[in-house]
Formats: C-alpha cells, sequence, structure tokens
C-alpha cells in the first residue's frame, strides 16, 4: 500500500469484542485527519467495526490467544484500512447477500461493508486466516455550475 | 458512547411503558460487545408476556449489523406470539443503515415516541 508522508497506522489488538471500539476510534481519528466528511467517517467506523467482528468470530474457538492487526493507509483524499486475523479462515463465496442475511438473521455484515466502500478485498482460506481490504474514498460535495 | 478510560463501548438500557408496549429505550453504541444486553433486554420483557415492543434509538450514537441481527432476532422472538417490535428513531446516522440493509421494509419506524402513540390510535 502506497500511502502519504504521514505513513502507515498499526493497532495490533486482542481478538476480544472490548476493543473494536477501539478500532473504530483509531479509523475515524485518521479519516478525520484527512478532513474526510462526517458521513464518510461514518461510514468507515461501521466497516471497521464489520470487519473486526468478523474476525473475532474467525478467531473462535481459541479467540483469548489470537490477535487482530489494523492498518490504516492515509492518501490523499482515500483511506485504506486492512484488518488481518489468524484464526480459522472460511470460504469467501460463502458470504451471501442482504436477503439472506434477513432470512438468518445474521450476517449482514460483509454486504454492508460491500455497500460502503469503492474497493473490496478479501483473502481467506481454511486454516490460513483471513485479509480484509477495504478503500474509502471522501466524497466532497459538487461545486455549484459556475456561471454561463 | 464510548467509556473514556477504557475506550470500551457502553451501552445503557431504560424501559418505559406507552400504553401497550414496553419501550426499550437504549443509549450509547450497539456493536460486538454490547448487544448481547440488548439480547437479553428483548428476551427478558418477552418471557415476562410483553409482547408489543418498541426500541428507542433516538439515543443511539453507533448502530452495526450486530446490534440490527438482534432486532431481527426479537422480531423473529415475538413472531409465534403475534407480537410487534417497533422501532422509534430519528437519527439520519442509524435510520441510514435500516435504509442500506433493507429492513426499514421488515421495522415498522417511528420518529418519536408521540408517533407510535398516534398510530396506535388509528390501529
Amino acid at each position: 500500500m502506497a500511502c502519504s508522508a504521514g505513513g502507515v497506522i498499526r493497532l495490533d489488538m486482542p481478538s476480544s469484542p472490548r476493543y473494536v471500539s477501539l478500532a473504530r476510534l483509531v479509523v475515524s481519528a485518521v479519516a478525520r485527519g484527512l478532513d474526510f466528511s462526517e458521513e464518510s467517517i461514518d461510514d468507515l467506523k461501521i466497516v471497521v467495526s464489520e470487519i473486526c467482528t468478523n474476525a473475532i468470530i474467525h478467531c473462535e474457538p481459541r479467540r483469548e490467544e489470537q490477535r487482530i492487526q489494523l492498518i490504516c493507509c492515509p492518501r490523499p483524499g482515500a483511506l485504506t484500512v486492512e484488518v488481518r486475523d489468524s484464526g480459522q479462515g472460511f470460504d469467501p463465496s460463502c458470504v451471501g447477500t442482504f436477503e439472506e442475511g434477513l432470512a438468518a438473521g445474521k450476517g449482514f455484515g460483509i454486504p454492508l461493508v460491500r455497500s460502503l466502500v469503492d474497493e473490496f478485498e478479501l483473502e481467506s482460506d481454511h486454516g490460513k486466516g483471513t485479509v480484509v481490504r477495504v478503500t474509502k474514498y471522501d466524497r466532497l460535495p459538487e461545486s455549484p455550475p459556475g456561471p454561463r | 458512547m464510548t467509556d473514556p478510560n477504557s475506550q470500551q463501548t457502553v451501552l445503557e438500557i431504560g424501559y418505559s411503558r406507552l400504553g401497550d408496549y414496553v419501550v426499550i429505550e437504549l443509549e450509547g453504541e450497539v456493536d460486538v460487545y454490547t448487544a448481547g444486553k440488548l439480547r437479553d433486554a428483548i428476551r427478558e420483557k418477552v418471557e415476562e408476556g410483553e409482547y408489543r415492543l418498541a426500541v428507542d434509538l433516538s439515543k443511539v450514537a453507533f448502530l452495526d449489523s450486530t446490534g440490527l441481527g438482534v432486532l431481527v432476532g426479537g422480531l423473529k422472538r415475538l413472531n409465534p406470539h403475534d407480537g410487534k417490535l417497533a422501532i422509534i428513531c430519528d437519527n439520519e446516522r442509524i435510520l441510514r443503515i435500516f435504509r442500506i440493509t433493507g429492513l426499514e421494509k421488515i421495522f415498522t419506524i417511528f420518529p418519536g415516541a408521540q408517533a407510535l402513540t398516534e398510530t396506535r390510535a388509528g390501529d
């Protein structure tokens, strides 16, 4: 990931629900430093919360022994966030849709992430952990039309 | 809402009654750390025989899919009792998540407790 002069921000945290809010805090602070809009910051908080929650689930059953890495790569107008876990991994083709999540009462996470970011990559395999990488571009308000 | 000392998510839950609805009032953030409290609150009320619930999200600063899953689970828990689970929320940040996921079509969402009362009068 090619980052701006500020460089990469990394958070290495235990695979525990209590630290998901810390991940949100870090990502929102980085996005705010890039002057992202409040809506984009809200989107990123949800995105990171979803990905970290999934990472924690993937780290079961030996969750407390596992760690999750959050890597933020800021660039002007864009923020790439990568979340890595060393959990059990899963088959990415099993990721469902909103409709399937509705039927199951869960599984809204990845479809929600996809809808809130501009770029989405997921690498996972059984026994090899999971890497999710997303990029969000900030949407600046359109300029009003100039004089004709 | 995050505890400034621990950086842990905080969710406060209160209850009130509005006609035949029990209103579950939330304040704080609903995520994987706190969603269990909401799940327990809904389960307790259903076990007490309360089948008309309204979850007030007006003071919720953050809600992710874990929280949405708990609400959908509450709806399923109430279905066998012909119950209702309404949402009270005028917070655009939260409503946006309901729209994106399509859950606005599943839940009846009221902008405030007053609107819930008015609708009941028209039931």
